[in-house]
């Protein structure tokens, strides 16, 4: 057993408040999987450069005339609150090198560049060991770093096309569908988080670190993992059910107002018992075209009529909750406005404001690992480009404002990014 | 009709092998369905003693989804069980019953962690909460996995992937412009809950292990949905304008889609950055040199026309062609793979990604691999638990029970 600093975390510090993490990440996939950590209390140090910044900060959506956009992504914003924001250009000598010393003093490094990219910076597990013997490395390649495909790329929709998911996804019937999100990335971060933690727990039993590779192709097979069993064991590819299940009796149904739903979803002969009786239509259930499983999954046509000319009447929330009183599963289809002003995650307190000086003040969603004696909150803004320049060189790495100076001179640390980069 | 088990003495009695990055960790997991077993089934796959909980004679209803080997219902044999509770030990205890609840508190105090997945009427009716818990060991850790989280006004709620996914603001967003919203392919909503709880787990017991003080953990899937939104929720929480909330079913933009092609589908997800890229690999090089597609703005105002290329252009190849045009040339262009194709890649066989397990009923097959790959610490997935498989070994083993007590338990229903 190593004695390691976060053994001795106090009972009110977060869980990961002696975890310093050195985030070369970008975009959304390898941000999700800081953030998670930062939330937790991990200092996490996310480092771009001028000429190297992240995608996102493009996607603000505010015109071009305000003032350091750069700053005001609320994409941006989002994937990267309770983080810290440096800039060094890694192509540089320089750069590397304050980079390298930045990781001797750090447990953790993510990334989530093309395969072939940290090799070239010369900043490989190896290379990074060589400072830090017992750091560990996340990285996070599309498709991995090895294999005939490692020179593809792929953005998070992709990566579900990849994986199989785009496969089985669809209305019934019809061709693949994608999903509205990234979806990979999340995916590939939630996973990089847990699997840099679980790196932690070996770590602080044995002293050792190591280099995870979560190449999110792989990382988004599990997500459909029984319809790779089930093609084995007969032969069944999948294919889309749209908002149905193999034995459920379910939808979506429309209910008053614009483009409003609930889903409905049922599944023993007690629980349409219930169903029909929110109804009011309690001889349904004695129905021979719906009197047990199989039944309703032949005739799921004529009780989806059924269903939806009662829930045409109503609200989604008065629907979900009619059904809910009789114990049946049913939940209004949340659009962003109304989940925003949901009672429930209201209730719980899901929602935080906070305050950037550039971007101003705006609500943002809180935390998903909840705590009970540490709970977390946003501590600290998104950074914004180059905020942390000073606290990083000097106080981390202890160069002079002279030489910080100089090295913003030559374009090794900046203020502002190069804004032809992402035109 | 189910198939006879095999006794248990001819069994090979799978002992926790005490490898992988989580070795010295055990669990105590009380959940069924998705959620629940896949961040346990994740544990379990790193090295975590997983002691799994069912309920006697009957276990977790997904032993009962299927699909089943040549469409023979056994519930051993359950594609979705076996996916999902890999690397497990099976015990059957029936929680109802005092015995059976004493049982699982005194499993509880040698455990780091208990996962379950109850509401809070459940968690009231069985007399558990995580002070029950602590109050045999103050350093355990108790993870809630369930749709709606453990306070707030649906938080008795019933839900299945369906209504959880929702809730969770993916749901509406998916599908056609002018139709239905459309769910996810599979248990989404579920496998994103199950996910962030398997790192809500390791936070939980990496704070218990430094102070001895374990902690609750709340993990609700709609908030884990409503946590990954893309662009959209943080957009409109930011802008309060709702430009980019609508359904678009596969397109966000020509640039970013499914498009068909001779021989099934592709996707394309090009970023402005990546247009000289896809122009190349698309062999349509005079669109670059095109004022409709100057820039990310012109193509975004001029999305029907360059819709209308994609299209002509996909029509006239095949899924392999298209990709290796993208990797020859670095584009974000992937063929939409079915589970066919996955087992058959030679991309994912070359790299070991997937592992052969061989389950006494099942017969061997090919799983997928741990979504994480750790150089220092190779996860080796092991099968799926039959029912009850571990109840004597885990109760005189793990609590000290004779084999008679055991016995005893079984005769009176409680394991």
């Amino acid at each position: 057993m190593s004695a390691s600093k976060e053994d001795f975390i106090g009972m009110n510090e977060l869980p990961l408040a002696r975890i310093r993490v050195v985030d070369l990440t970008m975009v959304w996939a390898g941000p999700c999987a800081t953030r998670l950590l930062a939330d937790m209390g991990a200092e996490v140090i996310k480092i771009e450069s001028a000429r190297s910044w992240d995608m996102l900060r493009s996607l603000h959506f505010l015109g071009g005339k305000t003032e350091r956009w750069w700053n005001k992504s609320a994409y941006f914003n989002h994937n990267n609150r309770n983080k810290y924001g440096c800039t060094l250009d890694l192509k540089s000598e320089r750069g590397r090198e304050l980079a390298l010393r930045l990781v001797a003093q750090s447990d953790l490094v993510f990334e989530n560049y093309r395969a072939d990219v940290l090799g070239k910076l010369r900043l490989d597990y190896d290379d990074l060991r060589a400072v830090k013997p017992d750091i560990i490395l996340v990285s996070m390649p599309s498709h991995g770093k090895s294999g005939p495909e490692s020179h593809h790329i792929a953005y998070g929709t992709n990566v579900e096309q990849l994986a199989g998911l785009a496969s089985i996804s669809g209305y019934e019937g019809e061709e693949p569908h994608k999903s509205p999100i990234a979806y990979g990335d999340p995916n590939a971060g939630a996973i990089a988080a847990a699997a840099a933690l679980a790196a932690l727990h070996h770590r602080r039993a044995t002293g050792e670190g190591q280099h995870v590779e979560v190449a999110q192709w792989e990382a988004m097979i599990g997500t459909i993992g029984e319809y790779v069993l089930a093609y084995q064991m007969d032969g069944s590819t999948g294919r889309s059910l749209g908002n149905g299940h193999v034995s459920r009796a379910q939808g979506v149904y429309p209910c008053m107002g614009t483009d409003e739903w609930v889903a409905i979803s049922v599944g023993s002969d007690a629980d349409f018992a219930a169903l029909c009786g929110v109804l009011g239509l309690p001889e349904l259930a004695r129905d021979a075209r719906f009197a047990d499983v199989v039944s309703r999954h032949h005739h799921q046509a004529e009780l989806d009529a059924i269903i939806g000319a009662w829930t045409a009447g109503r609200s989604q929330d008065e629907a979900a909750q009619l059904m809910q009183l009789a114990g049946v599963s049913a939940a209004p289809v949340l659009k962003i406005q109304r989940l925003m002003q949901d009672p429930h995650l209201r209730a719980r307190g899901f929602w935080e404001s906070v305050t950037q000086a550039d971007a101003g003040t705006w609500d943002m969603d809180g935390q998903v690992w909840r705590l009970s004696r540490t709970p977390a909150h946003v501590r600290t803004p998104p950074p914004m480009f180059g905020e942390h320049n000073r606290w990083v060189l000097r106080d981390l790495l202890g160069l002079s404002d002279e030489q910080i100076a100089t090295l913003e001179a030559y374009g090794v640390t900046s203020s502002a990014p190069d804004l032809a980069v992402h035109a | 009709m189910l198939r006879n088990v095999r006794p248990a003495a001819k069994r090979a009695q799978a002992q926790p092998r005490m490898t992988g990055p989580l070795g010295s960790m055990r669990i105590l997991d009380l959940t069924s369905g998705v959620a629940g077993p896949w961040s346990t089934k994740l544990l379990a796959d790193y090295g975590a003693d997983v002691i799994k909980v069912e309920r006697p004679g009957i276990g977790d209803p997904s032993r009962g989804h299927g699909r089943f080997p040549d469409g023979v219902p056994d519930r051993d044999q359950s594609a979705l069980f076996l996916w999902l509770n890999t690397s497990k030990r099976g015990i059957t205890v029936d929680i109802e019953t005092a015995s059976g609840r004493a049982l699982l508190l005194r499993l509880a105090a040698r455990c780091d962690a208990v996962v379950h997945d109850l509401r809070p009427s459940d968690l009231a009716r069985l007399r558990l909460s995580h002070d029950v818990f602590a109050a045999e060991n103050a350093s355990v850790a108790t993870i809630a996995v369930t749709a709606f989280g453990q306070s707030g006004p649906y938080a008795d709620w019933r839900a299945t992937n369906l209504t959880s996914y929702a809730s969770g603001g993916q749901h509406w967003l998916t599908g056609d412009a002018g139709r239905e919203p459309l769910q996810n392919g599979g248990y989404q909503a579920e496998y994103q809950t199950g996910t962030w709880a398997f790192g809500a787990t390791l936070t939980a017991v990496w704070d218990a292990r430094a102070n001895g003080a374990g902690q609750h953990v709340d993990v609700a899937g709609m908030e884990v949905q409503a946590s990954i939104l893309e662009i959209y929720l943080p957009d409109f929480a930011y802008r309060k304008a709702e430009t980019l909330l609508l359904r678009r079913g596969n397109f966000a933009s020509a640039a970013v889609g499914i498009y068909p092609v001779i021989d099934g589908h592709i996707g394309i997800h090009a970023m402005p950055k990546n247009w000289p890229q896809l122009v190349e690999a698309l062999d349509l090089q005079w669109m670059a040199d095109d004022e409709r597609f100057a820039d990310n703005r012109a193509r975004l105002r001029n999305d029907d026309d360059l819709s209308a290329e994609m299209f002509v252009w996909a029509a006239g190849v095949t899924r392999a062609e298209a990709y290796e045009r993208a990797g020859r040339h670095r584009a974000p262009i992937s063929p939409v793979n079915t589970v066919a194709d996955l087992l058959a890649s030679e991309h994912l066989d070359i790299r070991g990604f997937w592992r052969e397990i061989e389950h006494p009923g099942a017969g061997a097959m090919r799983y997928p691999g741990p979504p994480a790959r750790m150089s220092g610490t190779p996860a080796e997935p092991r099968r799926a638990p039959l029912l009850g498989e571990h109840t004597s070994t885990v109760l005189t083993t793990l609590l000290g029970l004779s084999q008679r007590d055991v016995t005893l338990l079984a005769r009176a229903g409680i394991v």
